[in-house]
């Protein structure tokens, strides 16, 4: 059986969908068998993050209501052969989404599958509890801002009382990535540095992943910022996709500026 | 307004023989004539003439007032304003009894280890001890006494004796219907308390360890 991770952040824009494909595509690199699932419905965009907008032919409603079945559905990435899409339905609304079918998918996904991996929506509506209600774990992605924090918060705070784990009396294990770090702003004080969310979430970190220029042709050209070896987002994910495959890897720092002429001229006076 | 105060000399007086009255005042007119006659009962004529012709000021059936000695004047003036003070005393001790409801020290202490997510509100009838944070966006209201020994960013109503927390500029902190200034609260624990209606913000100066 399969481990079951939901991506929630609470608020939008933070990093939830190209975390998703990246982690995704991360932990198939690293040889475990991986499905990602757009839980978004209504408002799909994993697709083109995975570069696969072009094949998608059923939708996750459709394998609910048993218009298609999975095998059908389930379509194969471009980059490795051990990650697989669901893609959400793009014509349909959140409220198509019914507890039992959702509990069926994706207990039948995670036979299958090592991980599955649940995009869940912006926001804390029904779509959301939908995602969270059969995770195992979760991943919350936040952004060094207070809005962001808090409504990751939020976010944390109806898992720990609406999802289906917790009800049987366990613990819903839950992973924080901070991401889009700006050194410059971590230095000067603008963004909260990372002991400051962990001390208001207090929940374990498992990665933090700079802002990065890159992420935004990546996602233009269908190609997850992780199959660039040059990127320092790239290598973030790739780092946090494979503790996640339980292996230990050291704390990256991203908070400090580590290129450019001056910081290294500097480095060798200390 | 203006007045003048005189003593007069009565010559108090019934009348039941009225030839015996007048031959009295015919012998005595010397003495009694800058007297005030004061007849208890009635006048007949034949007298009321006579004191007029003799120009003697008379009244009738009057209860004249009895002056005091200086002593028992004093003694009951003192006596009055005792009585006003003790009035008064009562009326304060009444007052403040309904306005400052029996202190309860203590009563149904919660202890709670769990962090206090945004959005979640704890509504709380008794005592708690916090060990955790309380987020921003959350919510305690709490009858009680509270003390929370991690940093306060949400919301506090507090109807307790006192409270001890430490709060982030960002927290909402309301005793007794009162939002208290954050910037008495920040870097330390402090203690909040109710004193004369007043509240009273004391800081707690060392950095408590609790236990770590």
């Amino acid at each position: 059986m399969g481990s079951i991770i939901a991506v929630i952040s609470g608020k939008g824009g933070v990093g939830k969908t190209t975390t998703t494909a990246n982690v995704g595509l991360g932990i198939a690199i690293n040889n475990k068998r991986c499905v990602v699932v757009d839980f978004d419905i209504g408002q799909r965009n994993l697709d083109m993050i995975l570069g696969l907008e072009n094949r998608v032919v059923f939708d996750i409603v459709q394998v609910m209501d048993g218009e298609a079945n999975v095998k059908q559905a389930l379509i194969k990435s471009k980059f490795d052969a051990n990650l697989f899409f669901l893609a959400a339905s793009q014509t349909k609304d959140k409220s198509v989404l019914d507890s039992d079918k959702i509990q069926k998918l994706v207990t039948d996904l995670a036979e299958d599958f090592d991980y599955v991996i649940l995009d869940a929506p912006a926001g804390i509506e029904s779509g959301y509890e939908h995602t969270i209600e059969f995770a195992d774990s979760a991943i919350i992605v936040v952004n060094p801002e207070v809005s962001s924090i808090r409504d990751a918060d939020r976010a944390i705070g109806i898992l720990d009382s609406k999802s289906q784990k917790v009800k049987e009396g366990k613990e819903v294990i839950k992973y924080l990535v901070i991401n889009r770090i700006d050194p410059k702003m971590v230095q000067s004080g603008e963004m909260l540095t990372s002991e400051d969310i962990l001390e208001i979430l207090s929940i374990p970190l498992i990665g933090k992943v700079p802002e990065d220029r890159g992420i935004i042709d990546a996602s233009n050209q269908g190609k997850p910022i992780i199959l660039d070896k040059n990127s320092p987002a790239g290598q973030a994910y790739k780092r946090i996709a494979t503790r996640i495959c339980g292996e230990m890897v050291a704390m990256e720092d991203v908070e400090t500026i580590q290129t450019g002429l001056m910081s290294k001229i500097k480095g060798m006076f200390k | 307004m203006q007045t003048k105060q005189s003593s007069v000399k009565v010559c108090e007086t019934t009348i039941t023989d009225e030839d015996e009255f007048i031959s009295f005042f015919d012998t005595n007119y010397n003495l009694f004539k800058d007297y005030l006659i004061v007849i208890n009962g009635d006048i007949s004529e034949k007298i009321e003439s006579y004191l007029n012709e003799k120009k003697l000021s008379f009244l009738q059936n009057v209860t004249l007032p009895k002056g005091k000695g200086r002593k028992p004047v004093e003694q009951e003036l003192e006596n009055e304003r005792a009585k006003y003070l003790n009035a008064q005393k009562q009326l304060e001790a009444e007052l403040l009894k309904s306005t400052t409801p029996e202190p309860v020290q203590q009563r149904d202490l919660k202890v709670l280890d769990s962090l206090v997510r945004s959005g979640q509100e704890l509504n709380i009838d008794g005592d708690l001890l916090l060990l955790n944070r309380v987020n921003s966006g959350a919510t305690i209201i709490i009858d009680g006494n509270l003390i929370i020994t991690q940093v306060v960013d949400g919301s506090i109503r507090c109807n307790g004796n006192f409270m001890m927390l430490k709060a982030s500029p960002k927290a909402n902190i309301i005793f007794h219907g009162v939002e208290v200034d954050n910037s008495f609260l920040k870097d330390r624990l402090n203690r909040v308390e109710l004193k004369n209606n007043e509240i009273v913000i004391t800081p707690v100066l060392k950095e408590q360890n609790w236990g770590a």
